[in-house]
This record gives C-alpha cells, sequence and structure tokens, in this order.
C-alpha cells in the first residue's frame, strides 16, 4: 500500500470511495477462485464402493479359511463356503472395475506394467494373482463336490491342485486385495483421504474383514451347515473385529479432524452415522455382545454388519467427492503441515 | 533438455488468445456456452478439453483507484503516488493468469497411472499416450492442481502435451506462440528459471515486492513434486489463483500404507488364529 492509500485510508477510517469498484463485498474470500474447486474429484459411480466392500469380503473370507485351515481345523462346510464366495467376489469385483472403465475394451492395459507406487496397479495385479489361485481352488472345491460330474477332468482338478499351497499362496494377495482399496483413495490428492494415509488400509482391512466373517456365519447358519467350533470362532472372530473396527474408524476421525467433516454433512451423515457406525458397528455389538447367542440374533448382525459395511465405502467415497469440490477444505490442507510430507514417518 | 512454460502473470492481458491456440492446434472441443456470471472468464477450470484456461482474478479489497485515473501512466507501470490519492497497481487489482499444466518433476498423475500411459517424453514433459489410456480416471484425483480430466463420451484422460507434435517439429507450442504480450513463455526449464528470477527482482526493484515465481520445490511444486516445469511469476497469494500453496506428492505415502495394512493384515490374522482357541 503507498502512502497515499494509506493516508486516504486513516482519513475516512478504513473506508475508500472508489470509482472503480464502489463497494467490496464483505462475503468475498479472496483466498478461492469464485469458489471453483481447485482439484477434480474421482468420477467413481457405485461400482466401485461395491468393489471395495466385495474385494473385502473376499479378502476376508481366504483369511479365516486358511487361517482355519492352518491351525488344522478341517470343516468341510467352512471350506466349501469360503471357497465358492472367493470365487464369486473375484469374478465380481474386475466386472465392476471394467464396467467403470472409460474405455472399458482396453482393461488388459492394466497389464502392460507393474508400478509398485500406483495401488491402482498393484490392486489390479494383486487381483489377478488373487483371483486365479482362488478360482484354481474353488475348481478343485467343485470337483470334490462332483459339480464337474465323475470323470477325469475332476480326477485331474484333484491330483493336480495342491490345496494346501495354494490357499497359503493365496492368502497374502487376498490380504493385499483387502487393504490396498484404503490405499487406493489415501494416495491422491482428496483432504478427506489423504489425510488418514496412515490407517486407511487398516480400517479397509477390518472392515472387509468383519463382513467376510459376517458372511460366512450367515451363509453358515442359513444353511444350517458348519461344525460347533467353526461358529464358536466365527461369532468370537466377528466380535473383535467389531470391536477393532470401530477403534480403527473412532481414531480415523481423529487424524481427519475438520476435513472428516463431510463425513457428517447432510447428504453422507445418513450413511455414515446411520449405515456405517449405527448399522454396521453399535446395533450388531449390541446384539453379539448381550445376553445369549441365538440363529436369528446372529443372523441379523450379520446382515446389519454387512449393509453398514457396504454403507461405510460409500460414504466414505461420496465424502471425498465432497472434500474435493470444496476449495476451502483443499486449500487449508495443501498449505503447510496438514498435507502428507515427504519426511513423515509411517 | 527439459522444456517447459513461464508464465508470467504480471504482463497478462486476459486475451485468451492462449485459450483459442490451444483449442485449434490440438483441435479440442467447444466446452459449451455456458456464463459463469463471476467475470470474463466463462471457462472456468482447466480440463480434458481445455489445456489452457485464463483466470480472471478481481480483488477489489486490495488496490483502491480514486479520481481521475491516468489509464496510460497505468499501463506504463508508474508507481509514484498521483493526484487524488491514486495508487496505480493494475497488477495486484486486476490480474489474468493463464493456467496450465504443471508439469511436474515428479508427477502424481504419471505415478498413479496403472497402464503407464502417462510417461515422461524425451522433452521431460508429462505426456499421456492416448492409445494405452484406458480411461480409469485414477490420476483425476491424484492430480493436486485439477488440471488432467476424463473427457465424458470419450472416456479417456486428457490435458496438456505442452504441444509434444509442435516440439517435434522444433516449433513452440501454440499458447506461447499466440501469447502477444509473451506473458507465456517456451524454453528450457533451466533458462526460464532464470528469467523468471530475473522477471521477480525487476518487479521487487519497481516496487512490487510481492512478486513471486510459484512452480518451485519452496512454493507449488513442494512435497516431493520438486518442482514444476511451468513456473509462474505470481503478484497474490496462491489461491486467489486457485493454486494450492503447499501440495504434496500422493504417492509419497504408498509405503507407508501398505506398511500399515501389512501389520493390520497380521493383526486381524492372529485375532482369528486366536478365535480358534478353546
Amino acid at each position: 500500500m503507498s502512502e497515499a492509500t494509506r493516508e486516504s485510508v486513516q482519513q475516512s477510517n478504513g473506508k475508500v470511495e472508489t470509482s472503480h469498484h464502489p463497494q467490496t463485498d464483505p462475503k468475498r474470500n479472496d483466498k478461492h477462485y469464485y469458489g471453483i474447486p481447485p482439484i477434480k474429484h474421482a468420477h467413481w459411480t457405485w461400482q466401485i464402493p461395491v468393489y471395495f466392500w466385495i474385494g473385502g469380503i473376499g479378502a476376508g473370507t481366504q483369511l479365516f479359511s486358511t487361517v482355519a485351515q492352518l491351525l488344522g481345523h478341517e470343516d468341510a462346510a467352512l471350506k466349501r463356503a469360503s471357497r465358492y464366495t472367493v470365487l464369486v467376489t473375484m469374478i465380481l469385483s474386475p466386472i465392476l472395475l471394467i464396467w467403470d472403465l472409460g474405455r472399458p475394451e482396453r482393461f488388459y492395459n492394466m497389464m502392460r506394467i507393474l508400478k509398485l507406487r500406483s495401488p491402482m496397479s498393484t490392486q489390479s495385479w494383486s487381483l489377478l494373482t488373487f483371483g486365479n489361485l482362488g478360482g484354481l481352488l474353488a475348481a478343485r472345491q467343485a470337483a470334490e463336490d462332483g459339480l464337474l460330474g465323475r470323470n477325469a477332468l475332476s480326477r485331474l482338478l484333484l491330483r493336480l491342485i495342491p490345496e494346501r499351497l495354494l490357499s497359503v499362496l493365496a492368502l497374502p494377495f487376498g490380504l493385499f486385495v483387502g487393504f490396498n482399496t484404503g490405499n487406493l483413495i489415501s494416495a491422491t490428492s482428496v483432504p478427506l483421504w489423504a489425510r488418514n494415509w496412515a490407517l486407511m488400509a487398516p480400517t479397509f482391512l477390518a472392515s472387509g474383514t468383519s463382513t467376510a466373517l459376517s458372511w460366512l456365519s450367515l451363509v453358515l447358519h442359513l444353511t444350517r451347515s458348519g461344525e460347533a467350533k467353526t461358529l464358536r470362532a466365527l461369532h468370537r472372530a466377528e466380535k473383535a473385529t467389531i470391536v477393532i473396527e470401530a477403534g480403527l474408524i473412532a481414531v480415523s476421525l481423529v487424524r481427519m479432524s475438520r476435513w472428516g467433516k463431510p463425513l457428517f454433512s447432510k447428504s453422507v451423515a445418513p450413511l455414515f452415522v446411520g449405515g456405517a457406525l449405527v448399522a454396521g458397528i453399535v446395533a450388531p455389538f449390541a446384539l453379539l455382545f448381550s445376553g445369549r447367542e441365538t440363529r436369528g440374533k446372529n443372523i441379523l448382525s450379520s446382515l446389519l454388519v454387512l449393509a453398514g459395511g457396504l454403507a461405510f465405502r460409500f460414504s466414505l467415497i461420496k465424502a471425498g467427492r465432497i472434500s474435493a469440490d470444496d476449495p476451502e477444505a483443499y486449500f487449508t490442507f495443501a498449505s503447510g503441515e496438514s498435507a502428507p510430507q515427504p519426511e513423515d514417518k509411517v | 533438455m527439459a522444456t517447459g512454460f513461464l508464465t508470467d502473470t504480471t504482463v497478462c492481458i486476459g486475451c485468451k488468445a492462449c485459450e483459442v491456440a490451444c483449442k485449434q492446434w490440438n483441435q479440442l472441443p467447444a466446452d459449451g456456452y455456458e456464463l459463469t456470471g463471476d467475470s470474463y472468464d466463462n471457462t472456468g477450470h482447466l480440463s480434458g478439453t481445455t489445456w489452457r484456461h485464463v483466470a480472471f482474478i478481481e480483488n477489489p479489497k486490495k488496490r483502491r483507484l480514486t479520481g481521475d485515473v491516468d489509464l496510460v501512466a497505468l499501463a506504463e507501470d508508474v508507481t509514484e503516488p498521483l493526484p487524488g490519492g491514486a495508487e496505480l497497481d493494475a497488477l495486484g487489482r486486476w490480474a489474468f493468469m493463464s493456467d496450465v499444466c504443471k508439469h511436474c518433476v515428479e508427477a502424481p498423475c504419471q505415478q498413479a497411472c496403472p497402464t503407464g500411459s502417462i510417461i515422461r517424453n524425451e522433452f521431460d514433459n508429462v505426456y499421456i499416450q492416448p492409445d494405452v489410456c484406458n480411461g480409469c480416471g485414477y490420476c483425476v484425483p491424484a492430480c493436486p492442481y485439477g488440471v488432467i480430466t476424463q473427457v465424458p463420451h470419450d472416456g479417456r484422460a486428457f490435458k496438456c502435451t505442452l504441444c509434444y507434435d509442435r516440439q517435434i517439429d522444433g516449433l513452440e507450442p501454440a499458447c506461447a506462440k499466440a501469447c502477444p504480450t509473451n506473458s507465456i513463455q517456451f524454453g528450457d526449464v533451466e533458462d526460464l528459471k532464470v528469467v523468471a528470477e530475473e522477471r521477480v527482482r525487476e518487479l521487487h526493484d519497481k516496487g512490487y515486492t510481492q512478486a513471486y515465481v510459484w512452480g518451485t520445490p519452496e512454493v507449488g511444486g513442494t512435497g516431493g513434486i520438486n518442482g514444476n516445469h511451468s513456473k509462474f511469476v505470481l503478484m497474490d497469494e496462491p489461491e486467489a489463483y486457485n493454486l494450492p500453496k503447499h501440495p504434496y506428492l500422493p504417492q509419497e505415502k504408498v509405503k507407508g500404507g501398505v506398511i500399515a495394512g501389512a501389520v493390520a493384515a497380521g493383526v486381524l490374522g492372529a485375532v482369528v488364529a486366536l478365535a480358534f482357541r478353546d
């Protein structure tokens, strides 16, 4: 400000008559450019959150069944339910992902390169690996169940597919599919997602595991199959993962601090608070921890956890869109220490 | 040799010749005849079909004009106090800024791209190979400047190519060629860095101490991005131009996220194993 302006400002008590702009809009904040979002939001439609949900179920299912197998707990019903679950999730996942592409016919370009720094690339490769291993295991299961008929092919599948080895091999890839969805959204410029980079992957895996356990428990209860020991372990694990998931979400919200606000905005709060928190965590928690376990209660809580997991993923994607479209959120985030820094430790 | 842009916003007159030249040369479709109602800027932002965008920043809070203003003196950079307490500082008052892809040294879009469609070409520019892109759209939320965007109906992502085709033929990009005030300069990044610093020094000497270079590892190209090949001389806070002050490379945290996920996997595996105990 020049001397002349300063004087004239002081003389007129902070206000200056101008010929050019008669008045300055007091509501205007010049730290924005007409409120136009400085970053672009992801175009992701419903396929992506549904994939996150389905992929998480596949990952958690593989975790539970492989651990059971490694501990020497052979339950035919559990094995059957797990193998077919993984197969179905790994058939649906790529369909949803390819559907979402702008050029679906070029999906195979994902396979032209492996980039360890791109969660989308590592996700594609781990899906491919997990899907194929899961497919082989499901083929073996189908042969065992006699779905392929009693022919030479079935015998060949049973002999050639090493069940234990493949399950153990599939486990890390399955787990990677489960938690990498969290890194997929946190490795972006969207404040709400990026701020929570350290806890996004654990939260997604915990949520995926709890939905998978609920799915297995639902299937076993509805088909009235599964050994008592399996069901007991399932319920115990369900209780534990719900608590872990709730803890991770709570810490994530603290970590997101002001940038987590979109989760409680008018359009997302019903999904996040009502769906993910109340229906997906509080209600099943109350059902599982109160009184005697009954079949009906278990089925209800499983359904609630599954719905809650889906709501959680939808609410995160929707809130991320609001966060990306808010110039204030991005500029405060990308103005200093709040944004992730290269020197940050894990 | 790394090539890039230097956009000196202090001499931009908002003629939008760069926008038009870019659209023409690259045969980009129109974005529709929409009026923002905010200013003469009806483009709004960069997109997959707008690779140069001129922002019209009207900043009435800072500079005030009183009395009879000599617009010729204003254009000629006169900064002495004028009769009637008029302060002539057109630069801060009305600012134009021709925005473009920043061509980051460590480009987030390139790191995010799962198909390897986004590459660095021989001019060290960030370039999308349109025959490889499958339209996953993951580069879009990765870009810290909101540059790269998917084009509806086409499905693929597009952004400034820094006129790769023209550079191959030894020509400068269409926008730089069309710019009548030399606000857009094209050249070797190292040369442009010197030009930018000289220009800022010159502006400081004239009394515009608020001038600075945006797109260095200190401002604009921060957080692991290591600077931009498209630099800007700005006169106001970056946010006024819809630019972040301290963006970051989102992929810096992928390794940390994977470690956190692996730890979580171990813990959950142990929890499930414990659940099987009698």
